[in-house]
């Protein structure tokens, strides 16, 4: 396989490659490489921290004692962004690459936040287990989850009070699209939804007395249906097919979607949902490996960081450090903005985010600084929305590790480096900026080349 | 690239970056385009309790509700026979007393959302509370109106949804010359001093090139504008202030700028709310008293509107934790010179008519306001930017 169609395999299924690994690579067939990714993923190992004084003191609350909540919200935001931590180390040490980058693709599909960490553990590890497994089995987990039955306010959706929230966003966003369904289906689908609540621990509950028994119309058929009566249906549809299919194209191939392509995509997807299958599909179709197709994907902030680390490999010496990143570049895993999630692509990108995502390479390789500050969070008090800050104001100080860098672009050449850091088409102007710089230092080279406007497309 | 060259330039180096010249041409078209107008608009992040902020102080519900939290007779500042401000916003009442403060009550919207990032993204965004949109308010203002980032600036150090439009997006910064310092890199100078590929303004690449030549031009012209001007006004020493004393140096310097945004937090009062209270709108009260002070002193403040708002009010009912909990309507401040409507502007919330949640029951939809402030402030058409929606107008301007 070519050394090009390898690079973007690798941006595109996980986060890049080094040189070293890609040498390993090119004697491989693409078949083998691309199955390769699905043998070293098939195992889902959960994300977890560690939890139990969490769970002992949620379980054994007094509910009426408002300062111990507080406590407890507190412990809450601690644990969640020890989660946020362990979940970016993830990235960066997975066998299962292809898994987690799919895990991070859903995170950002069926969109959910919960700021108990208990629950969106849970959560997270659903999206990971099924995130290559079968659609339905899927949609059907992730209604049941306990975060999203508390997100969409599923468990306020009782036979005579009816929430519409999930059933819109499942109809709206998980699923189908706008226009494939009325706002009639939304009330129906929401009737059958109705009675999912969760117990304390974070268990499905089905509460029979809240629920709705009556006979209800959807998208064209009649019945007494429950919930994954309405997820069958709803995949019944081959809308639905397309509609993943297409969001999928726009995150793995091009943000334009090729309508050809994504229908090809939805011939094989349909009826049987299988997501691995799909991947494979799309990683092995020769148009994944079409130029206009390469190096076009402006890079999330969370690929770009982990996509440096993957060259230069560099520790934080504080652990808010990657936080206080995550949230200048507008991405901070587990909050995202809203049910929609992150549209990404040109909105990762303005005025302010793209100075410090050229910068970021002098920071986190070579001790330059980025003095800005995050804003605090809406909780903060007073004094730590402020006092956190001008603490803030210190340098992001790493230890870097060049001597894994030199090991894996030992038999590079500087003039070859480019070519193995940037996989998007060259402007012009850039690259007689290259030809005219003598450069002597390959380190020195990585981080230039990084600061780059290139270097934010994979 | 010399060694050297590279150490000098991963530094802040201090060579003048050079805006490509089709870049400048833009530059002198913007003012005559937007006019004079400016707005800024404050968020008290966290959920202030508007309650507690401008107080019904003849209402038994409210003392009832709350035995533990609630502002006494004595410690209030009249201003009508049934409303009186908080304590700590006896400079607000001067300003009020020259006329130059409406107070709206009763702002939200329907089926409100009590999470604070949903509630903001609703403020910021303008939507139905079931709808979600990637684009500001004031982004799709920049959209149709802006030239450069600069005309919208968050005094702040990164954008928030509220300038973020669909195409043009405004600019963060709360320290020019920190700014200017990072967007003059040496490095990017280099960079785009070579020419750019024409055929890569649909490409990713080009919108990437794009966005850099106008944040280092924005930065720059943001830094050389600005530092005309030092504020002679005292201000408090806190970092609001501050943000406040940086928007007067932008504003008095004469920068092209529409539309600030500012915010100042910690009104997230769960527990132990009444002292926290206190200094925060102290800080708020006195930080804006200096600002109007420094825009009179420099006649900017005739074209200058101030709209104060939080993503939510507080619950009636206070929390046993001597706090209030997140709630739905609050209050809005408006404050200039030339006010249509001084004072209150419309009658106080009813405290026995409450929502399932024991909360307040919106009167005046937030996106009315916005309306006002852009079809009579900023005189372009609202609709457009309230995504072809009309809004029954307010007469405060």
């Amino acid at each position: 396989m070519k050394a090009k169609h390898i690079q973007h395999l690798f941006w595109r299924a996980g986060f890049g490659i080094t040189p070293a690994a890609l040498e390993i690579h090119s004697k491989k067939n693409r078949k083998k490489i691309v199955a390769e990714f699905f043998e070293n993923s098939k195992k889902s190992t959960p994300l977890t921290v560690d939890t139990s004084e969490l769970i002992s003191t949620f379980l054994n609350m007094d509910k009426t004692d408002k300062l111990a909540k507080q406590k407890l919200a507190e412990a809450n935001r601690q644990k969640q962004f020890e989660l946020n931590s362990a979940w970016l180390l993830r990235l960066t040490n997975s066998k299962e690459i292809l898994r987690e980058k799919m895990t991070l693709f859903w995170a950002n599909h069926f969109v959910c936040q919960d700021n108990n960490t208990i629950y969106i553990e849970q959560f997270n590890n659903t999206l990971r287990k099924h995130a290559l497994g079968n659609l339905n089995d899927f949609v059907k987990a992730i209604s049941k989850e306990t975060a999203m039955i508390r997100y969409l306010n599923t468990k306020q959706n009782r036979k005579l009070k009816p929430n519409e929230n999930f059933a819109r966003e499942l109809l709206e966003l998980f699923t189908l699209g706008t226009g494939n369904y009325t706002e009639t289906d939304i009330k129906e689908a929401a009737s059958a939804f109705t009675g999912y609540n969760h117990n304390l621990k974070g268990a499905f509950h089905f509460n029979k007395k809240q629920h709705d028994f009556k006979s209800k119309t959807f998208l064209g058929e009649t019945g007494n249906f429950n919930g994954d009566a309405i997820i069958d249906i709803i995949l019944k549809q081959k809308d639905c097919a397309t509609f993943i299919c297409k969001k999928i194209y726009q995150n793995f191939v091009n943000d334009t979607p090729n309508s050809e392509h994504v229908n090809q995509m939805a011939e094989l997807f349909y009826p049987k949902y299988d997501i691995g299958e799909l991947m494979q599909f799309v990683f092995n179709s020769d148009w994944f490996y079409e130029d206009n197709n390469i190096g076009c994907l402006i890079k999330s902030p969370v690929e770009l960081m982990i996509g440096m680390y993957n060259v230069v490999p560099f520790e934080f010496h504080d652990s808010k450090s990657p936080y206080y990143i995550q949230k200048l570049l507008n991405q901070v895993l587990l909050r995202p903005p809203n049910v929609a999630g992150w549209k990404g692509g040109k909105t990762w990108i303005d005025s302010n985010t793209i100075l410090i995502r050229l910068k970021l390479p002098s920071v986190l390789l070579n001790n330059a600084i980025i003095a800005l500050e995050e804003k605090g969070e809406f909780e903060d008090s007073y004094q730590k929305y402020y006092a956190n800050v001008s603490k803030r104001k210190k340098a992001i100080k790493t230890t870097v590790d060049w001597n894994t860098f030199d090991k894996n672009f030992k038999k590079i050449s500087i003039s070859e480096m480019k070519d193995f850091l940037l996989v998007s088409p060259l402007n012009t102007g850039t690259r007689d900026l290259l030809h005219q710089l003598t450069m002597d230092n390959k380190q020195e080279v990585c981080v230039q080349l990084m600061s780059l406007p290139e270097y934010q497309l994979c | 690239m010399k060694r050297r060259d590279f150490l000098k330039n991963t530094g802040l180096a201090s060579s003048l970056f050079l805006v490509p010249s089709f870049v400048k041409a833009f530059e002198k078209i913007a003012t005559e385009q937007l006019g004079f107008k400016r707005l800024v608009i404050i968020q008290l992040s966290g959920g202030n309790d508007g309650l507690n902020t401008v107080i019904p102080f003849r209402n038994d519900i409210y003392y009832k509700k709350r035995q533990g939290i609630a502002i006494p007779k004595n410690k209030i500042i009249s201003l009508t026979d049934d409303l009186g401000f908080h304590e700590s916003l006896l400079p607000l009442k001067r300003l009020y007393d020259q006329g130059y403060v409406s107070i709206i009550n009763n702002v939200g919207y329907p089926n409100p959302d009590r999470s604070h990032f949903r509630s903001t993204d609703i403020w910021h965004t303008a939507t139905d509370s079931d709808k979600y949109a990637t684009s500001g308010w004031l982004g799709r203002y920049l959209d149709q109106y802006g030239q450069h980032p600069y005309n919208g600036i968050e005094v702040d150090d990164s954008l928030s949804l509220a300038l973020k439009g669909e195409i043009n997006n405004g600019i963060a910064t709360k320290n020019a010359a920190l700014l200017f310092n990072t967007a003059r890199e040496p490095y990017f100078k280099k960079i785009l001093a070579n020419p750019q590929d024409a055929h890569l303004s649909e490409h990713n690449l080009g919108y990437l090139y794009k966005t850099l030549i106008a944040a280092e031009s924005s930065a720059k012209y943001i830094y050389e504008t600005s530092k005309t001007f030092k504020s002679k006004q005292e201000y408090p020493q806190n970092p609001f202030a501050k943000q406040l004393k940086t928007t007067a140096e932008f504003i008095n310097s004469g920068l092209d700028t529409k539309v600030f945004y500012t915010s100042l937090g910690g009104f997230d009062t769960h527990a132990n709310q009444p002292n926290k209270q206190k200094q925060l709108l102290k800080v708020y009260a006195e930080g804006i008293e200096s600002f109007v002070k420094d825009l009179k002193k420099n006649e900017t403040f005739k074209d200058t509107l101030i709209l104060t708002f939080s993503e939510f009010g507080r619950r009636v009912q206070q929390n046993a934790a001597n706090g209030t909990d997140h709630g739905t309507a609050n209050n809005v401040f408006i404050i200039g010179e030339h006010l249509k409507q001084k004072g209150i502007y419309n009658s106080v919330p009813n405290l026995l008519k409450l929502d399932a949640n024991g909360d307040l029951i919106y009167e005046i939809d937030f996106r009315q306001i916005y309306a006002t402030v852009l079809d009579n402030w900023l005189g372009v058409d609202a609709k457009a930017i309230l995504f072809e929606k009309s809004f029954k107008k307010l007469d405060f301007i």
